[in-house]
């Protein structure tokens, strides 16, 4: 269905009047047609056959293999088609995405979702082994595969199209935090771990490969988002944090693991204080609504513990009266390495929280004989640690 | 693929250098608080240092407890000035806090410290 | 206190960073007397002070005062009387032979990436980078490091070409990597609070190599702008030597780290001087400039006011901010009647009581809305690209790699998708 569109020149929000009359007054840029007798004819020319009989247009479906060429040209294939962030790939040959694929019993070619970055557009679908092609291009190894799976199955993008500019954030809860040797403790929004890093990047490669994301077309971020590159990829601390894990409170076993996805655009990194200092916060953060996702070190969460609330609820409540907002708008996250009692305050809201277990091959997570693991940040027990 | 062919590859670390201390200043954002007058610690590389010789007991001694600046410095020094009046009420305790951060020097202090005839620093705390 | 006073000081550190004192105090050839009493001591109530005071010291299990006392007052040792500077050797500028896999796990393992896939940097490859400067490759151009008193790392034009391998770059890129390691700032200095980098490049050269100034170029949509960011990094990692919990001990750290906010200024459709202009440079310069801070709030939308008062309400450790704004912003603030950035930065200056030099803005982005970004971001150098550009010119590929470019929209004529 074509409709009948008119287009006044961009933007018509925080611009002064007269100039809106000047629009009112003058001629469609695209068309090139004076914009009011266009909107006239749009209530009132009759349809023509075309209007009448409205086609939709398929796309063609691709090949499950690119034509085969040199490495070098084949990264410049990537590169120049927009498939990548822009940084180093490893290529998805046939071989390294059929080893991914051991991650999971689950059937390469099963369906597990659709995603497209706008909401207009055609969706594109995809499958467990794209999803494989995509950890392989991240740099991911099998053990990785699992986490992935669930996210994709959330059919989210990282970078929803806006003409704002969207940031988002994965975190990971239960068991298989530790498995993959994912960082909860020190620094772990840093550049410093092997798992929060290319989980991080797989969700981006997704969202451009099957959220079709091309800047100008389907993504219309003015600006863009710095955490895009990485979608602030941690786990929760579960083992140091005063207070019950996130996905327990969303209803899910301790020993269940699971995948949180939030977005938003602001990330307050500095701020110290105890609970009324965070309820200011969020008072005065300039955002759309009032939510506030705290992202706090786990001497924090101890002393908010020692300041009387005794649950997240207790303080979501507290901290929803004094902010004037709503207590389901708020939430907590606990990690970092005990070095500071610092905490961000962002305007993430979450999107979901869904199981990892159902991805996990029955025989357990498939790990290499020696998992690779960047160094190990000391973990801090407060006030015995031995850096 | 050529997985399994030897290469070599170039190290991707700096050299050490021998050159200890600061890096220019501008450093932290700090240095915005008061930018004409904070004295900047440039010195580069540091010869090792010489420890001043120790004092026979504190009692009677003037005690300088500098308060560098972190949260929570102040009161802990507050409190420690409590423990030396509860058990060592001879030592003299003074509370001076650090100019501008806790990473710029302050020569001006210790100059007022020495000057003043101070037999001993308790400088703190670090975190 | 102690070298040039000669009066006895007993420093205080709490027990969190015993080891990283003690390492660091060694390596100056002076081993302090200190005393470490539980972390933290900042936002606690006053009985757990109390209650330290008269504890042990966690870190030695001896009681804290009686500790204290004794820095001032034990007689020195021989070791005290002659302290001595220890030398770390130099690593030998190729690692051992092996297989790529080998390679690339041994890299992982030893903490000289940012987790993603690199290009590993062979003689041919590092060679062929080399070509992108006419600088000497044994050309020291500086020395680093991400914590306040650790040992500097030297590292020579070539070093700098092997990180510009392992991020993906090509020679092209090198002279822009050489400015930002000229600087000898670490896009992620060491501090318990969690540091965010930006880096932003002006002049021609933005152009040349492709960079993305406009619609989303804060993205991962741009090839050199994401590769730049992330040899920032991978140079804080190997030339700053950067090790969580030993030297960078950030508590959270921060997601800004991988790509440090790279991008190009837009300065084709901003109506303000471009940044190296207004920090005197001539236009036909290109230079890279750097930030430092905290705080990045994506989403501010209206006027001037508006702007104040979101900087004003910005919690920070710093009286400082830089905006980020699309050029739209950049024109509705000229129609709101400021002629220059000079003129905004008085105004914003007097709304929140911060000092105008203090005040930054940039302009970037696709003129899709009229947003800007708040930062508390600090203004902390720029540095010319030129004299590390070849003399007969950028050294660019037969067919330079280029990420799609968006369709930059030009206000108004820009179609956008129905």
């Amino acid at each position: 269905m074509f409709l009948r569109y008119v287009f006044p020149p961009h933007p018509v929000g925080f611009i002064p009047k007269e100039k809106l009359r000047g629009y009112v007054d003058g001629i469609n840029p695209v068309s090139g047609k004076p914009l009011m007798p266009e909107m006239v004819e749009a209530l009132t020319k009759p349809l023509t056959e075309e209007e009448k009989n409205p086609v939709i247009e398929k796309r063609p479906k691709r090949p499950r293999l690119l034509p085969p060429d040199t490495e070098e040209n084949l990264y410049r294939l990537f590169i120049e088609n927009g498939w990548t962030d822009g940084n180093p790939i490893i290529l998805p040959t046939e071989e390294r995405v059929a080893e991914m694929l051991t991650g999971t019993d689950r059937d390469p070619q099963e369906v597990i979702g659709r995603m497209s970055v706008t909401t207009h557009q055609e969706r594109l679908e995809y499958t467990v082994e794209k999803v494989a092609v995509i950890a392989v291009m991240a740099g991911c190894r099998p053990e990785h595969l699992p986490v992935l799976l669930a996210i994709a199955a959330t059919e989210i993008p990282a970078f929803p199209s806006s003409t704002t500019s969207f940031s988002s954030m994965i975190m990971v809860n239960g068991p298989i935090r530790h498995e993959i040797g994912m960082n909860c403790g020190l620094a772990a929004l840093s550049p410093f771990n092997y798992a929060n890093s290319v989980i991080g990047r797989a969700w981006t490669l997704m969202s451009i490969n099957f959220g079709d994301a091309r800047p100008g077309d389907t993504f219309m971020h003015s600006l863009g988002h710095p955490i895009n590159y990485n979608n602030l990829c941690h786990a929760e601390n579960e083992e140091d944090s005063a207070f019950e894990p996130y996905h327990v409170e969303k209803g899910f076993k301790p020993e269940e693991s699971t995948v949180t996805l939030f977005r938003g655009w602001n990330y307050n990194g500095i701020n110290l204080g105890p609970a009324k200092a965070m309820a200011e916060a969020l008072k005065r953060q300039s955002s759309m609504g009032r939510a506030g996702t705290f992202i706090m070190d786990p001497l924090v969460s101890a002393h908010l513990k020692d300041e009387g609330f005794k649950t997240k609820e207790e303080l979501r409540q507290y901290i929803a009266k004094e902010a004037e907002t709503f207590p389901q708008m708020i939430n907590f996250i606990v990690v970092g390495g005990q070095t500071n009692p610092m905490w961000a305050l962002t305007d993430y809201t979450p999107s979901i929280t869904v199981s990892i277990d159902e991805w996990i091959p029955k025989t357990g997570i498939k790990k290499d004989e020696k998992p690779i693991r960047m160094p190990q940040p000391v973990l801090c027990k407060d006030g015995i640690c031995g850096i | 693929m050529t997985r399994n062919n030897v290469v070599t590859v170039l190290d991707p670390r700096g050299q050490p250098s021998g050159v200890f201390g600061r890096r220019s200043s501008g450093d932290n954002p700090g240095t915005i608080l008061s930018p004409r007058v904070r004295p900047v610690d440039d010195r580069e590389s540091m010869e090792k240092l010489q420890m001043a010789e120790r004092l026979d007991t504190l009692e009677g001694k003037l005690i300088y407890l500098v308060d560098v600046g972190f949260p929570g410095s102040k009161e802990f020094l507050e409190e420690l000035a409590e423990w030396f009046k509860e058990n060592m009420p001879s030592v003299k305790v003074v509370y001076k806090q650090k100019k501008f951060d806790p990473y710029s020097d302050d020569p001006e202090l210790w100059e007022e410290i020495h000057a003043n005839k101070g037999d001993g620093v308790i400088l703190g705390v670090g975190g | 206190m102690e070298d040039h006073y000669n009066i006895p000081t007993a420093p205080i550190v709490t027990a969190r960073f015993a080891d990283y004192i003690l390492k660091d105090s060694r390596s100056h050839g002076m081993l302090l007397r200190y005393s470490f009493p539980p972390h933290p001591v900042g936002f606690i109530p006053r009985s757990h002070l109390k209650d330290y005071i008269k504890g042990n010291d966690p870190y030695t299990g001896k009681p804290l005062m009686q500790e204290i006392i004794d820095a001032l007052t034990k007689p020195l040792t021989e070791e005290e009387k002659n302290p001595v500077v220890p030398k770390r050797p130099g690593h030998p500028r190729l690692l051992p032979p092996d297989t790529e896999e080998n390679l690339h796990r041994l890299f992982l393992e030893s903490g000289w990436t940012d987790g993603l896939p690199i290009v590993l940097p062979t003689e041919e490859r590092v060679a062929e980078m080399l070509t992108g400067t006419d600088a000497d490759p044994n050309q020291v151009v500086g020395r680093m490091s991400i914590a306040y008193y650790e040992e500097k790392l030297e590292y020579t034009v070539e070093k700098v070409a092997v990180n510009a391998v392992m991020a993906g770059c090509r020679p092209e890129h090198l002279p822009v990597l050489l400015a930002i390691a000229a600087t000898q700032h670490p896009s992620l200095p060491s501090s318990t609070t969690s540091f965010a980098s930006m880096l932003c490049v002006n002049g021609p050269i933005r152009r040349e190599i492709g960079m993305n100034c406009g619609l989303a170029a804060l993205s991962p949509f741009n090839y050199a702008n994401s590769v730049i960011g992330r040899a920032w990094t991978l140079m804080s990692i190997n030339f700053g030597e950067a090790r969580p919990g030993d030297t960078f001990m950030a508590s959270t750290g921060h997601n800004l780290n991988y790509n440090n906010m790279t991008f190009g200024e837009n300065e084709e459709d901003s109506p303000f001087e471009p940044f190296h202009v207004e920090k005197g440079f001539k236009p036909e310069e290109s230079t890279v400039s750097i930030f430092r801070g905290w705080n990045v709030l994506g989403l501010g939308l209206g006027n001037a006011e508006e702007m104040a008062k979101v900087l004003r309400n910005l919690p920070s450790m710093a009286p400082t901010g830089t905006f980020v704004m699309d050029p739209l912003v950049a024109r509705s603030l000229i129609d709101e009647g400021f002629k220059t950035k000079e003129e905004l930065r008085k105004f914003f200056a007097e709304k929140t009581g911060y000092p105008p030099f203090a005040i930054n803005f940039m302009v970037v982005g696709g003129q899709t809305n009229p947003l800007w970004i708040t930062t508390d971001f600090v203004y902390t150098e720029t540095e010319s690209i030129d004299k590390w550009i070849p003399k007969d010119g950028i050294r660019k590929d037969k067919k330079p790699l280029r990420m799609p470019e968006p369709l930059v929209c030009k206000d108004g004529i820009c179609t956008l998708p129905g």
